[in-house]
């Protein structure tokens, strides 16, 4: 469902859905916040995704930011669009057995730069849910941390760890951060199989502060 | 995963505190001290430089500056790893007593999973106020990683013109969410003119921001030789601060603001705004936002559990609002404004791109 709704044939193709599911589908009503030249599009894409068996839910609400925000009708339509390839995306990556909010959490991870390789190999080592580990690689992401980094420590410890410990793992990369380590020095330092990290380069490392 | 190799990094923090320290052989003494720090870290490397400026009651000042390097020489995929490193620095207490030195340092290292060994050398000059002497030492040393501590040990020799001593050094560090605590216990013997004797140090640092880290630290350390500190007991406590955010990767180019207002928090959202994400033991979860403006007379929340109806909050205490919600487990996005401003986000979420030009706070719900 990807390429082939992209570009100014996306428009035709979403015109044609308008006018063909609109009897079908009932408009979700929540949409109605949206303008009139936004709503029969992205009521289109909405549908579209459902019969594609993804998360409609996670379109409809970044259309309801759209409008809260403000924002250009356009700029919904493209957003929602958006993200509707990148939820495609994420299913091709986690695979059909993929949860809503676990699609909705790889999308997210997608969108700030994860390589799809990296949610399939997560898929692979993790039998718990990836909402968490995916949640934990996008907030690192989003602090700074080169996403390679990020990946392979979420990768580290996604096979046995608990969601708790993951979470507890990212306040203390947050907390390393605040204390002035770079962010990707950070990530290493907070994934337990990398404590070498603090020993490594020890020398130049910045000191614990406190001695006159 | 890709082989792309991350940017190099770079850090700024300044420390200032405060203290109460009693040299070897000097009257006890309060302090303050400020302590700027840059840092520039790749993956095989790091360069530091500090500076210190401590004054004392009595008027004195002190001043001290530091630049260090250090750099592994073999790649990351090998255990085996040797690391080369620098330290140049000097000092300067009242017009008299001034120090440098120059040192440099080789070590081989082993690297395991959650444990390592090193072995290493040092050579180099130091100077008190005169001809500079010679500097030379070893070092055995190995870590290890259990649950939440990482313990190590070393031993070292070292030799500093005619002064000679020996090291053995334990440490400890643990942290737990925002507090971090670090010990070391050593003793120092085998010594001609190196003093002798236990020596031990604690530390604890809790992050209280994005950019900020309160600390408190104590306890007697030996005098070092190379960089002409005098032996002595202290307590500090103050604050660490980060001077600047690291770069954002999820930003993307800068488009038009669809909702910009602007308010008194804007421009800097860290700054005065922070949300408190706090789950219940019935399955809801309190959103408690603090709001460091105190002539704010409403602020809203909005985000994907709210169907982005803004939603106000609850004024709790001055410069505090709240709510409580049933959120599902997953990753939400929202924002807040204050007083009908611009829609901002909050210190405590991990800032994104909205899709509009503007950003979005991204919160996870265990």
């Amino acid at each position: 469902m990807t390429a082939r709704w992209s570009g100014p044939a996306f428009g035709l193709v979403a015109a044609m859905l308008v006018a063909g599911s609109a009897a079908a589908q009932r408009l979700d009503p929540r949409l109605e916040r949206l303008d009139s030249s936004a709503r029969p599009i992205v009521a289109a894409l909405v549908d579209s995704a459902r019969a594609a068996a993804l998360p409609t839910e996670p379109l409809v609400q970044r259309a309801l930011e759209g409008a809260t925000k403000r924002a250009p009708a356009e700029r919904i339509v493209a957003a929602v669009r958006r993200l509707a390839l990148d939820l495609g995306h994420a299913r091709d990556a986690l695979g059909p057995t993929a949860s809503p909010t676990e699609l909705g959490a790889a999308a997210a991870a997608l969108r700030a730069g994860a390589p799809p390789a990296t949610l399939t190999e997560l898929r692979r080592i993790r039998r718990e849910s990836l909402t968490v580990p995916l949640a934990v690689l996008t907030d690192l992401v989003g602090s700074g941390v080169p996403v390679d980094s990020a990946a392979a420590a979420v990768l580290s410890l996604a096979a046995k760890a608990r969601d708790a410990d993951l979470v507890e793992f990212r306040r203390a990369v947050e907390r390393d951060i605040a204390l002035g380590a770079p962010p990707a020095s950070a990530t290493a330092t907070a994934a337990a199989v990398a404590a070498a990290a603090v020993q490594v380069n020890a020398g130049a490392r910045q000191q614990r502060p406190g001695r006159p | 995963m890709g082989a792309r190799a991350p940017a190099a990094q770079t850090t700024g923090t300044i420390d200032v505190g405060v203290s109460s320290v009693r040299y070897d052989g000097f009257l006890p003494s309060a302090a303050a001290s400020v302590s700027p720090a840059l840092q520039w870290e790749r993956p095989a490397g790091i360069l530091t430089a500090r500076g210190t400026y401590l004054r004392f009651e009595s008027g004195h000042r002190s001043l001290q500056a530091l630049v260090a390097g250090s750099f592994l020489i073999r790649p990351a995929e090998h255990r085996w790893r040797g690391e080369l490193g620098g330290s140049l620095g000097a000092s300067r207490y009242l017009d008299f007593a001034s120090f440098w030195h120059a040192t440099a340092d080789a070590r081989l290292l082993r690297l395991g999973a959650d444990r390592g060994i090193w072995i290493g050398g040092t050579a180099g000059r130091t100077s008190y106020g005169r001809a500079a002497r010679p500097v030379t030492g070893a070092g055995i040393g190995a870590w290890m990683q259990r649950s939440q501590v990482m313990v190590g040990g070393s031993a070292t020799r070292s030799f500093v013109g005619d002064t000679a001593y020996s090291d053995v050094v334990a440490t400890a560090h643990t942290r737990r969410g925002s507090l971090a605590i670090d010990a070391s216990l050593g003793a120092r013997f085998a010594s001609r003119g190196g003093g002798r004797g236990v020596f031990g140090e604690a530390s604890a640092t809790i992050a209280v921001g994005e950019r900020t880290v309160l600390f408190l630290a104590g306890g007697r350390y030996p005098t070092d030789p190379v960089s002409g500190s005098v032996a002595g007991r202290y307590v500090s406590g103050g604050v660490r601060l980060r001077l600047a955010r690291p770069a954002r990767l999820t930003t993307r180019t800068a488009m038009p603001s669809a909702s910009r207002q602007g308010t008194p928090a804007d421009g800097d959202p860290v700054v005065g705004v922070r949300l408190e994400v706090l789950p219940r033991p019935d399955g809801l979860v309190r959103l408690v936002l603090y709001v460091a403006s105190m002539s704010a007379a409403g602020v809203e929340l909005a985000g994907d559990f709210t169907d982005w109806q803004p939603l106000k909050l609850r004024r709790s205490a001055e410069g505090m609002w709240e709510t409580v919600l049933a959120i599902p487990s997953g990753v939400h996005r929202l924002n807040v404004r204050i007083d009908g401003g611009g829609w901002i986000v909050p210190a405590g979420l991990t800032r994104a791109a909205d899709d509009f030009g503007d950003e979005v706070g991204i919160m996870t719900v265990p």
